[in-house]
């Protein structure tokens, strides 16, 4: 019985904290915002490739490190927690999906230059229309005389502009699955998009685009198992970034709360104040432990993975935005400022709740899980 | 990262499981579990035998006093093994303990803080229900400012002379014994001036008056203390050391994972109600706005479970739990109060009426659970305290108040 973190991964934890935060200050996050897209400095992105952090989820076979969910996640929190800018989160999800879908000439040709830096892969699973889950793919692949070909449109989709392949949710006649791209192939259109945190995402149009050699990842058997596996890691990721977004608010607003004085004392003293920072503190401590609960579930194959990653999703989703929130108003005027940077946090968390689905989809999910589970007696 | 229990902790949970199989049954009620139990004992005259009777056959089976030394009456239990225990109970339902503030906030302080001599004296007897003990701590001006209590004690040669009133006590008016703070310097700073005492109920110039609650109930009181003698050897620490001892005694309080089952439970009746419930045109759990409720619900319940494993592990790796259990006190008392607050809403017009009325939905149970968990963001220190513990002595920010 051990639910914490493991000596490796306290250590990760750490080392990558330090690695941020000296390297990649919000001052810079802030700078780029006026950039947007926000991208990441060359030779910040060169030592996070060599680090091997592209690939800490991925076998030592493919150049990973072979860690599990679990630490991918650590990382995540710490990006999360830095603010840091793409592509490192696509680039980890892409390498996951990569190798678990056991393609042979993916696994051996991409994945390990995808590890290296260097070629950029991202995944594309939201659509416009507003529903959220692989079940609502409208993206479509099908096999024609000329081989798979692929119509639809694709939106938020990671460093969409600067990723050379991309691995596209798509319904096919073996369920919704993943198929892979070249984003410069025949039909393939590609649109920026601009996010309230400047990360750079785009609309990808498929009008009868090509296919890359083979069909759909994981083969007609698991390619929807495959796909749910992925939307669910994706989100327990996205979960561990709005983990370590909530954990900088809090920081932060707890210790301004802690010098600023008004009245003739620490702001913090107000129980207005204080009880305020107090429920954040309870909500991502519950937070924390949803994660940690979710990522071993997933690890270990567990059945009821699918409902505690939506517990963690529903969870931090909201309170993240919720610390962020919070965090600016007690800055007052400082926290309205752009040069405080308060609301970096808030744009971060707002992005990351409602991709992947939001609150409301996770809990709709659950309550699904819980129709199944939870049978409700034959009516009289 | 590893939620799986040693072979012989699931060995354990296996001979528990059929301990309890036998001895409580499935479904059985609390009352007849009782019941059986003081027939098995035999026990006769006492109006309290079968709630005594049923905490003596756990602990002749050795399933209370889990983590007290042995040669106390405990049983030297790991962490894991209380875990289990809480867990199992928790699963079928047992009665409650009518000893259980003795099992969960005396008993520990004494294990802690007792001299050799109340060891021997008062544990086992709380372990076998003999004795039922009660807390005196809040007063008409101490309640969550505890530490203003206005008690005192006068100090003589034989031990100490007590004057004051004690309020909400719960079960003072069955009680055998009371662990109260009195104030016995009152020229100190206020949270040094203060001494733990344990009190026989039964001592001259003690009177008890019982004060109905709010859900209808009785089961706190006022207690008068007038020229009270209590002999010196029932000091607990040192004298004017009773503050940081009294802080223990409200962690002890505070506990983590056996809520957990409870609360699964109950969401998993709440759930059963709305299925057979309309809202609107539609069944209730057709109703977007219900379906989430219940699904939050879900995720609190997880996010507490998994708290709990949290905490337990750093309690294993040996780290000290401190004023983390607030955090899981003051979620878990919020979270009671809301999953009340849900019946009540899908029950809809129903949802005010009451036991044994016509239309009544659920025999009134969640009317009575509605009452019942206001009494919890108040007892064992109310919500806003535990929001202060947390800002101070877990986020670090400066104290709130001018002492």
């Amino acid at each position: 019985m051990e639910f914490n973190l493991s000596e490796e991964q306290e250590a990760l934890h750490e080392m990558a904290r330090d690695f941020l935060s000296e390297r990649w200050p919000l001052d810079r996050s802030r700078e780029l915002l006026d950039a947007r897209p926000a991208v990441i400095d060359e030779d910040v992105w060169q030592e996070i490739v060599e680090m091997g952090w592209l690939g800490v989820a991925a076998s030592e076979e493919a150049g990973g490190i072979g860690g599990d969910v679990m630490t991918a996640a650590v990382l995540c929190e710490e990006a999360g927690r830095g603010v840091l800018p793409g592509p490192f989160e696509s680039s980890l999800i892409a390498a996951i999906a990569i190798e678990r879908s056991g393609d042979q000439a993916l696994c051996k040709e991409l994945l390990p230059d995808l590890i290296a830096g260097k070629t950029r892969v991202s995944v594309a699973i939201e659509e416009p229309g507003g529903l959220y889950g692989p079940e609502t793919v409208a993206t479509e692949a099908r096999e024609t005389a000329e081989g798979w070909l692929l119509s639809g449109t694709k939106i938020l989709v990671p460093e969409g502009n600067e990723a050379e392949k991309l691995l596209v949710a798509a319904r096919t006649p073996n369920g919704v699955g993943l198929v892979c791209v070249a984003a410069d192939a025949e039909g393939v259109t590609i649109h920026r998009m601009d996010r309230m945190d400047a990360q750079s995402c785009a609309e990808v149009v498929f009008a009868n685009a090509k296919i890359d050699a083979g069909t759909v990842l994981g083969g007609a058997d698991r390619a929807q198992t495959l796909l749910r596996e992925i939307y669910d890691i994706w989100t327990v990721l996205l979960a561990a970034d709005l983990l370590g977004s909530a954990e900088a608010s809090l920081d932060l607003t707890r210790q301004y709360a802690s010098e600023r004085v008004q009245f003739g004392r620490p702001i913090g003293t107000f129980q207005a104040v204080s009880h305020r920072l107090a429920d954040i503190l309870v909500n991502v401590e519950i937070g924390r432990s949803l994660l940690y609960g979710a990522c071993l579930a997933l690890d270990e194959g567990n059945d009821n993975a699918a409902p505690l990653v939506s517990a963690a999703k529903a969870s931090l989703s909201e309170t993240a935005v919720a610390a962020a929130e919070t965090a600016l108003q007690i800055h007052g005027g400082v926290g309205f400022s752009w040069e405080y940077g308060v609301h970096l946090h808030l744009r971060r968390s707002r992005c990351n709740a409602a991709l992947l689905g939001d609150a409301d989809h996770h809990r709709d999910r659950i309550a699904a899980h819980m129709d199944e589970s939870w049978v409700a007696p034959v009516k009289a | 990262m590893d939620l799986n229990f040693s072979t012989a902790d699931e060995e354990y949970r296996q001979r528990l499981r059929t301990w309890l199989k036998e001895n409580v049954g499935g479904g059985g009620s609390a009352n007849a579990v009782m019941k059986k139990a003081e027939e098995d004992s035999g026990s006769a005259k006492d109006p309290l035998a079968g709630a005594r009777a049923w905490p003596r056959k756990l602990h002749d089976a050795g399933y209370v006093g889990l983590p007290w030394p042995k040669e106390y009456g405990g049983q030297d239990a790991s962490f894991t093994e209380q875990v289990i225990c809480a867990e199992e109970m928790a699963r079928v339902r047992t009665p409650p303990l009518i000893n259980t503030i003795g099992l969960s906030i005396i008993g520990p302080t004494l294990v802690q803080h007792g001299t050799e001599e109340q060891k021997k004296r008062f544990l086992p007897r709380i372990l076998r229900a003999d004795d039922l003990w009660c807390q005196g701590f809040s007063e008409p001006e101490a309640g969550s400012d505890l530490a203003s209590l206005r008690c005192r004690a006068e100090i003589d040669a034989e031990g100490f002379v007590v004057n004051g009133q004690k309020v909400w006590t719960s079960l003072a008016f069955l009680s055998d014994w009371m662990f109260l703070l009195v104030r016995t310097d009152p020229d100190a700073p206020k949270r040094e001036g203060i001494s733990y005492l344990l009190l026989d109920m039964k001592t001259p110039g003690v009177s008890v008056r019982p004060l109905r609650n709010a859900a209808g109930g009785q089961h706190f009181n006022e207690v008068f203390l007038d020229d009270v003698r209590i002999p010196r050897e029932n000091l607990v620490g040192e004298l004017n050391g009773g503050w940081p001892i009294a802080r223990s005694s409200l962690d002890h309080e505070r506990s983590g994972l056996s809520g957990v089952i409870a609360l699964e439970e109950t969401l998993g009746r709440l759930w059963r109600m709305a299925g057979q419930l309309k809202r609107g045109a539609k069944d209730a759990l057709e109703d977007p706005s219900t379906r989430r409720a219940l699904a939050q619900h879900w995720i609190e319940i997880e996010g507490l479970r998994h708290l709990g494993y949290r905490t337990l592990s750093d309690q294993i790796a040996g780290k000290p739990p401190g004023a983390g259990s607030s955090v899981g006190k003051l979620f878990a008392s919020e979270l009671r109060q809301e999953m009340t607050r849900t019946a009540l809403r899908i029950e809809g017009p129903l949802g005010p009426v009451a036991k044994r009325s016509p239309h009544v939905v659920d025999r009134g149970r969640w009317h009575a659970a509605y009452f019942d968990a206001l009494a919890h963001s108040i007892g064992g220190g109310t919500s806003e305290i535990m929001r202060n513990v947390i800002a101070e002595k877990v986020l670090g920010l400066p104290r709130s108040q001018d002492d």
